[in-house]
């Protein structure tokens, strides 16, 4: 067969994405993202052909095109939802620092008085 | 009830200026509080503000000037301050100016006094990059707010209770708290006022604008907030 590298490759990577979630490294959320994708990569693995008839149905001619273009805008997603996380984690981060240098100097005033 | 006036000063590598700040403080405003946030100095500013016997609030990291300024507006909230007087830590800015500022608050009833240093001819030298940055700054504020503040770049602020409050529960609190914030005040309904003050250009610490590179970032940041700041608005309006 042979696409059956490509098939390969797409089970090694869900068995690592399982192995990531029962090591806990991922959370649910992101996740599902990640589960969805390689299960999707699998599939085209198998039918690769799933491609050509997705392009057929999009006027697309070069059905690559298409395939490289959700890749794309796969990653884009991804990638965005990531810079909202980190924007509101670093505003998290910030205020739990701020708070903890208040509470130490009441601690401090505490001790004192 | 007397007012509580509380100085807020963040620090950072200001060994050799934050002693005389502090003391030229309590000697011409004995009446009011100080703060010092120590944003994580290199330095032994740690050690020389806890022999000053003056609250000192150290943050576990650098988070910058205004996290800094932002942290010590929370300590304000917090402890039931009325007024802070946001100050900087290198000695450019003169106690003896902010009872200027608080006469002005007096008079006018406004929510935020900035300190200006171009309101009338001072002998400020200014930096000249930073002169432009003002002048556009200014022409931004006059465009959407129709309110002339001739010196949007100053640190040197009074604040009322209801700013404090407002301001210690901005999330994103802009890296650069300058025009950008004002905006966002005016734009909301709160009432700024100038008064003109003396300042000295700081001897032996570095500028936080410094060199070429940096205000041009600056410039490109605090640009690019008001765009954000007039989205964010225009969002909530429509």
């Amino acid at each position: 067969m042979k696409n059956s590298y490509f098939i390969l490759i797409a089970v090694l990577i869900i068995i690592y994405i399982i192995i990531s979630i029962r090591k806990n490294n991922l959370s649910t959320k992101t996740s599902f993202l990640w589960i969805l994708a390689s299960f999707i990569m699998l599939f085209l693995a198998i039918f690769p052909y799933s491609i050509d008839w997705l392009a057929r149905i999009f006027n697309i001619e070069y059905p690559p095109a298409l395939f490289l273009t959700l890749c794309i805008v796969f990653l884009l997603i991804i990638n965005f939802n990531f810079s909202k996380k980190i924007s509101s984690l670093n505003e998290k981060i910030i205020d739990l620092a701020q708070e903890i240098s208040i509470i130490k100097e009441k601690i401090k005033k505490g001790k004192k008085g | 009830m007397e007012k509580k006036y509380l100085f807020v000063i963040p620090a950072y590598n200001e060994e050799k200026n934050i002693e005389k700040v502090v003391k030229d403080i309590q000697k011409n405003m004995p009446k009011a509080d100080i703060v010092i946030i120590n944003d994580c100095s290199k330095d032994n500013t740690k050690e020389i503000v806890e022999n000053l016997g003056v609250p000192c609030l150290n943050v576990p990291f650098n988070m910058g000037y205004a996290m800094a300024m932002q942290t010590g507006i929370k300590y304000a909230c917090e402890n039931n301050y009325d007024y802070v007087i946001q100050f900087d830590g290198d000695g450019q800015h003169l106690a003896s100016e902010a009872e200027k500022l608080l006469q002005r608050m007096e008079e006018t009833n406004a929510n935020i006094v900035i300190g200006s240093r171009f309101l009338e001819k001072t002998d400020y030298k200014h930096p000249f990059f930073r002169k432009i940055g003002t002048k556009v700054f200014s022409l931004i504020i006059k465009i959407f707010c129709h309110k002339k503040i001739t010196d949007p770049t100053s640190g040197f602020q009074l604040l009322d209770r209801s700013v404090i409050e407002r301001y210690a529960k901005i999330g994103k609190y802009p890296e650069f708290p300058d025009a950008n914030l004002i905006i966002e005040m005016l734009l909301n309904g709160y009432e700024i006022e100038e008064v003109s003050v003396k300042m000295k250009l700081n001897d032996t610490g570095q500028s936080m604008h410094g060199g070429i590179i940096k205000p041009i970032k600056y410039m490109i940041n605090v640009l690019y907030t008001i765009c954000y700041i007039i989205i964010q608005y225009l969002g909530k309006k429509g």
